[in-house]
């Protein structure tokens, strides 16, 4: 938080999650999908956009435990995904 | 023909006994030609020195002076007046530059109307990747083992990603903790959304218990169009737990 009393500069302002907060997962349920999420992100130097499925498989976990309120994948910015599985279904 | 008796008892002896004793009375008595100029002043035994007195002794400048008196009055009076206007003023600025920063979302403030479907129509910006860098900080009081599982990630504006946090209890008893966020750059705070975190609710973790935290966030696509983001390429997430005290209350966001 920043500390410096100056009056005009933009100082920050924390703003609450827009869906709250996640249930902490005190049972480890979810802790393999956290685990293949991990390991995805080492192989792929860290980079976000290689390991989307992985994190919707653990979102997705999350959910099913009740660790996190239902929603559909799309309005979690699933939606691509969610067209690409569809699409692959369609041609199979 | 009164006030020469009055004089007269200054030295000799006599019937009124007052003045004997009062000698400073007598002395009010005495410069009587005082009370001429001054006519609002009360005359009599008591008279003391009155406040003010014209300088003059020509009638017509006297009353000169008292149109100044009078119009210096004024002055000061609007003088004072404006004076405790602007303090008013300084009282008021407060809650009506929140009214405005809210109403058109400067300062990074929260905008009404943030939609979440907004994620849903949002297309990523696949050019500009971002680093998105975690810290870790922990309150002094709290004995929590708190660090980030990964030290950065790289992301696009547009796209949701989800990070991992760790946080372990060493000690033996139960602890509650309650934790805030800050990012830097600051202006890049504005487009930095946390879709669900773990701050800002209180968090228990039990003796010798160590959880996953996670973090599920993305970057506003504007933030590519944006001008004053051009250069920024390092965005940091900083999370900081406290310890949740009885009656102790963090400062949740949100005007209330």
């Amino acid at each position: 938080m920043s500390t410096a009393m100056n009056f005009g500069t933009k100082s920050f302002q924390p703003r609450p999650p827009e869906k709250g907060s996640f249930p902490l997962d005190h049972f480890g349920e979810c802790k393999a999908f956290k685990e293949k999420f991990m390991k995805c992100l080492r192989d792929n130097n860290f980079e976000n956009t290689l390991c989307r499925n992985e994190s919707k498989e653990y979102l997705e976990c999350r959910m099913e435990r009740q660790l996190m309120a239902q929603e559909s994948l799309e309005k979690l910015g699933f939606k691509d995904l969610m067209d690409e599985k569809s699409e692959a279904k369609k041609n199979l | 023909r009164s006030r020469g008796s009055r004089r007269r008892t200054l030295t000799s002896p006599g019937p009124d006994s007052h003045s004997r004793a009062r000698p400073d009375l007598a002395l009010a008595g005495a410069g009587s030609g005082a009370r001429a100029l001054c006519p609002g002043c009360h005359g009599g035994v008591w008279a003391r020195q009155p406040s003010w007195r014209p300088r003059s002794s020509n009638p017509f400048t006297r009353e000169q002076e008292q149109e100044w008196r009078r119009r210096n009055r004024t002055v000061l009076t609007y003088v004072a007046a404006a004076a405790v206007g602007m303090i008013g003023a300084s009282y008021a600025a407060v809650p009506l530059y929140r009214l405005y920063c809210q109403t058109t979302g400067l300062g990074g403030s929260p905008v009404a109307g943030h939609a979440s479907d907004q994620i849903e129509t949002m297309v990523p910006v696949k050019d500009r990747i971002i680093k998105v860098t975690f810290n870790a900080d922990v309150h002094a009081s709290l004995h929590w083992n708190f660090r980030p599982q990964q030290t950065e990630i790289y992301v696009v504006p547009g796209e949701t990603a989800l990070a991992f946090y760790k946080a372990k209890n060493p000690t033996d008893k139960p602890v509650i903790g309650i934790s805030t966020y800050n990012v830097v750059p600051f202006e890049a705070g504005q487009y930095f959304n946390k879709i669900q975190c773990f701050c800002f609710e209180e968090q228990r973790l039990n003796p010798q218990e160590e959880v996953d935290m996670p973090v599920f966030f993305f970057i506003d696509p504007e933030f590519a169009e944006d001008p004053k983001m051009a250069k920024v390429d390092v965005i940091t997430l900083s999370y900081t737990f406290f310890e949740a005290k009885e009656g102790h209350k963090l400062p949740v966001p949100g005007y209330n």
